[in-house]
């Protein structure tokens, strides 16, 4: 293997590979990135901690095909050390088994562990393929993956469903005591897409398609046996590209279950309606929450029917003291007073980006609906359950 | 059968069966008399755990030489003349019975001198009747031998238990005597071998050392006036004594030792209220160590329940039981509970980060002006460990550790093994254990959010949770239901023995409902047995378990600063609602010594 490029295209592609290393693994391959110099002018670098696994190409000029490993954290940090806008010449010496860096006038040698010693990685290349624009990938994993839960004791929740609807791609995530809904319209929709994807896989997929090139198409692909997916991300690596890579893919394994028919979940009807500025009702439950962390999390919402209608926001804690605000709002229905767990109305709030949006609810111990209002095509929703103190 | 009375020794046989059970019955009743005549020095000599011979020696008044044969007859005392006395009972023996049972059942010898006679007398009694009466020389004072007990009553004699038994029955009557009166000089011996033998300093710390050796007498917390002389009976009840540091704890309650009026009482409210004021300092299942004594006018109390004058009845007994818990509870919170290592090494003002750095630093270099506690220039054991009584001048007599700020502030170095936060005080080293510690937090606060609003918040399901449990435990979910309400689950029948879960403790949000609620039931099953707590606050302290951070968590820097500020916010911030530690405490002084430094 021989292959030359440019530090900063390489230091990007480690970054992105480095969020599968594992810092605790008993096996030490776990701990390397594959290089892998491709024809005609690739160098894939490859990490996997068993759960997920992410590929990434980056431009290089592939002088000798060839693969090996190296430690990770180590060709990082050296790497990032480097100075910008270098040519990297890089040159596996198979008899003595290390990598030979030379850059500038600085040379180093890697010990390397034998590219066959790394696991396999499937790619995507399956049956059931659906593509997107990377973006709108990026923007649902956002909406959903926060709703699940972190309770391993619960795999199925811990996971995103992915799965079509028509002739939409559906994101859901719940934890049991909220759930979020973000549906998308997508072409050539395979019609038995129906997946549990750990949600941190997809968080770590959001975050690599914050890079990806918006022109591009993201595609997603569930391999034959059914047991994993690909997600491939466009990137905007040419050969004279700086700090970016060809593209990308993530490789997760699937939780294998049968997900809660959230469909039941979500409330058919409503009594009370309120119309919210959505960055108002985020900042008064912003400032609300500081006292409602210290009780419980409790924020109570009264809706007052009028014209103009109000909504009254109070949160109130024994040690720090209570807050009180009054916002604007469009009241249709009768007066409610309902209490939240103000960490998950903050959870929505967070991903809302409509700048009106709608709450929904009818009695104190029901489910309450939270959408945007004006999202077009894209439907989210985000129901929570309401908290009681009799 | 015709109806007779019944001839004087089959009656005092009967009568005796209700003084004297044992051996040991025999040593109080005995005992009670030496104190009821003064006596400064009472000696316990048994053999055979007192069945072959037990003889009380003291050094008080005597008996005149013309009362003697009275002594040995029922109903015969000089402690109480008028029906109103027994309103008002101060001495320990009233109902004129006791020497007469005794009598009756055994071989007793009495040898007493008056004080103000010249020479004494010496009386035999076999089977309560006198065999002989004779003047002989002893010493002012009385004793009294007793031999073959119940050699005339076969029943009672086949139920004697071994004299190892037996012994220690004695070993707890003249234990409680010690304890009772620190003032009077307690000698007792067993088989020829003196098992203790209290100064008589009249300090109950000293009778505590003697009586429970000096180590469990170093860990143990004076509780109000300790001091001598004691109160003489006041209308209000009284409570001083000594209760062992939390870190000293029995599996059963047989080291509470609770004394009224200076008599040795089986009181069970009482002692649930010592075990009480322990409340979160002590695991579950584990009873302190207690000398308690409470001193109370004796017209607001009858002592004439039993014979043995074991239980007595209060007019006020909640009065009391309040008294004693607040009075332990008090003790309690005031001592510095970080348990080891106990050297105390106060500062004669609050320093800042950087003196507490440099002494910290230059601790063990003899430059420790600041430091209360000399420091010696030889290696030698902690100064605590020279001193065998510590808690006669004990670190809570200082007034520089006002109630409320028991924990110093603290800066977060680093996390072991994912289970225990490092973090640096004023004056050392503190290991905290992160679960502990939160359990402890969280238990505040739900207690506080309960006092508050009468009950837990809770978080709803999205959809109710099936959940199957064995009969146990579902038992449990029928009988605990109100409780289980308040503390936040919302738990309602589904069938035989399936239940719905439709709500949780909103401080468990998130968590796996089914396994919240198996956890806290098992919880419950498991400690049915364990009283002390509330229902409820049992349920709040599994609940805070199952919602505190585990051990194996990795916590970043933020969360553990933020454990620990709350942590310092707490009222008892060192233990956790089980009673576990939350830190260890490795003061300045004892790192120096570690490093060889001192």
């Amino acid at each position: 293997m021989r292959v030359l490029c440019l530090q900063e295209n390489l230091a990007k592609g480690l970054s992105v590979v480095n969020r599968a290393i594992s810092s605790r693994t008993t096996l030490p391959i776990l701990q390397n990135v594959l290089l892998r110099a491709e024809a005609p002018a690739s160098l894939k670098l490859s990490a996997t901690n068993l759960d997920i696994a992410i590929n990434c190409w980056v431009a290089a000029q592939v002088e000798e095909e060839g693969a090996t490993t190296v430690p990770a954290r180590l060709v990082t940090d050296f790497v990032n050390t480097l100075p910008a806008g270098e040519r990297l010449r890089m040159e596996l010496n198979v008899r003595t088994q290390t990598l030979h860096v030379e850059c500038d006038r600085t040379e180093a040698n890697f010990r390397v562990i034998d590219a066959s010693d790394f696991p396999v990685i499937p790619t995507g290349d399956g049956e059931s393929t659906l593509t997107l624009p990377p973006a709108t990938l990026r923007h649902m994993i956002q909406q959903v993956a926060f709703a699940a839960s972190t309770d391993e004791s619960r795999p199925t929740l811990t996971g995103v469903y992915v799965t079509t609807d028509e002739q939409r791609l559906v994101f859901v995530a719940t934890d049991g005591y909220r759930l979020a809904y973000r549906a998308t319209p997508v072409d050539n929709v395979p019609s038995d897409l129906a997946v549990i994807v750990p949600a941190r896989s997809l968080n770590e997929l959001a975050r690599i398609a914050a890079d990806a090139d918006e022109e591009g198409d993201a595609t997603v692909t569930v391999t034959e046996d059914r047991n994993q997916v690909v997600f491939r991300i466009p990137g905007k690596g040419t050969h004279d590209s700086r700090g970016a890579f060809q593209r990308a893919e993530i490789v997760s394994q699937l939780i294998d279950a049968t997900y809660p028919n959230y469909k039941a979940i979500i409330p058919g009807k409503w009594d009370t309606r309120v119309v919210l500025n959505t960055q108002e009702f985020k900042q008064s439950i912003q400032r609300a929450y500081l006292f409602a962390r210290e009780s419980s999390n409790i924020v109570k919402l009264s809706v007052v029917p009028g014209d103009p209608g109000a909504l009254h926001v109070h949160a109130s804690s024994s040690d720090y003291g209570d807050h009180h605000a009054v916002l604007d709002a469009i009241v249709e229905g009768p007066e409610l007073e309902i209490a939240f767990n103000g960490r998950y109305l903050l959870d929505v709030l967070q991903v809302l980006d409509s700048p009106q949006m709608v709450l929904e609810m009818t009695k104190p111990s029901r489910p309450g609906v939270i959408r945007p209002v004006g999202a077009g095509e894209d439907e989210f929703l985000y129901v929570l359950m309401p908290m009681n103190l009799r | 059968m015709p109806i007779r009375v019944l001839p004087p020794e089959v009656a005092d046989k009967i009568a005796a069966g209700e003084v004297v059970e044992r051996p040991a019955s025999v040593v109080k009743e005995l005992i009670e008399n030496a104190l009821d005549a003064g006596a400064r020095t009472v000696r316990v000599e048994i053999r055979e755990g007192g069945i072959r011979q037990i003889k009380v020696q003291d050094d008080g008044s005597g008996i005149p030489a013309a009362e003697v044969p009275l002594a040995v007859r029922r109903h015969a005392t000089s402690k109480i003349a008028t029906a109103e006395d027994l309103e008002a009972i101060r001495t320990l023996g009233f109902r004129g019975e006791a020497l007469a049972s005794i009598a009756s059942v055994s071989l007793l010898t009495l040898i007493t001198r008056h004080r103000e006679e010249a020479t004494g007398t010496r009386l035999v009694v076999e089977g309560g009747r006198v065999q002989h009466q004779e003047r002989v020389g002893h010493p002012a004072g009385t004793t009294v031998i007793v031999e073959h007990l119940f050699f005339n009553t076969p029943a009672r004699r086949k139920f004697l238990k071994t004299p190892r038994t037996e012994a220690g029955h004695i070993h707890r009557v003249v234990s409680h005597y010690a304890l009772a009166y620190p003032e009077v000089r307690f000698t007792y011996i067993s088989d020829g071998r003196v098992v203790f033998q209290t100064p008589g300093s009249g300090r109950l710390l000293d009778a505590v050392a003697v009586v429970m050796g000096k180590e469990m007498a170093a860990q143990m917390i004076p509780v109000g006036e300790v001091e001598m002389p004691w109160p003489e009976a006041p209308p209000n009840p009284r409570v001083w004594g000594y209760v062992g540091d939390p870190a000293l704890h029995r599996a059963n309650r047989q080291y509470i030792t609770i004394f009224l009026n200076r008599r040795w009482i089986q009181d069970y409210k009482l002692s649930q209220a010592i075990v009480q004021a322990y409340h979160t300092f002590l695991p579950v299942g584990r009873y302190p160590v207690a000398v308690i004594h409470v001193g109370l006018d004796p017209r607001l109390v009858d002592v004439n329940v039993h014979p043995t004058k074991a239980e007595v009845r209060f007019r006020d007994p909640r009065a009391v039981f309040a008294a004693v818990q607040k009075a332990v509870r008090a003790a309690l919170v005031q001592v510095h509970p970080v348990r080891e290592p106990r050297a105390e090494v106060h500062w004669s003002q609050p320093p800042g980060w950087a003196e507490r750095r440099q002494s910290l630093v230059e601790a063990g270099q003899g430059s420790q002006q600041e430091l209360t506690l000399p420091v010696e220039e030889e290696p030698g054991p902690l100064p605590v460990s020279r001193d065998p009584h510590p808690e006669t001048n004990p670190p809570l007599t200082s007034p520089s550790q006002p109630r409320g700020k028991l924990l110093p502030l603290l800066r977060v170095i680093g996390q072991v093994g994912a289970t225990y936060i490092v973090a640096e005080g004023p004056d050392g080293l503190y290991l905290i254990d992160q679960h502990a510690a939160h359990e402890r937090v969280l238990y505040e606060k739900l207690m506080a959010e309960r006092a508050r609003q009468g009950q837990v918040a809770r978080q709803q399901l999205l959809t109710p949770v099936p959940i199957t449990v064995d009969s146990e435990l579902a038992g449990i979910v029928a009988e605990h239901a109100a409780a289980l309400e308040a503390s936040g689950f919302e738990i309602e029948v589904f069938g035989k023995d399936t239940y719905l879960i439709r709500a949780i403790p909103a401080v468990l949000s998130g968590q796996d409902p089914t396994r919240v609620v198996e956890e806290v039931l098992r919880g419950l099953a498991e400690e049915k047995d364990v009283t002390g707590d509330t229902l409820e606050e049992r349920l709040i302290t599994l609940i805070c378990k199952r919602a505190a951070v585990k051990g194996g968590q990795v916590l970043s820097d933020a969360e553990m600063r933020a454990l620990v500020r709350e942590l310092e916010a707490c009222e008892t911030p060192h233990t956790c609602p089980h009673g576990r530690p939350t830190m260890l405490h490795i003061t300045a002084q004892e790192l120096a010594k570690l490093f060889g430094r001192l």
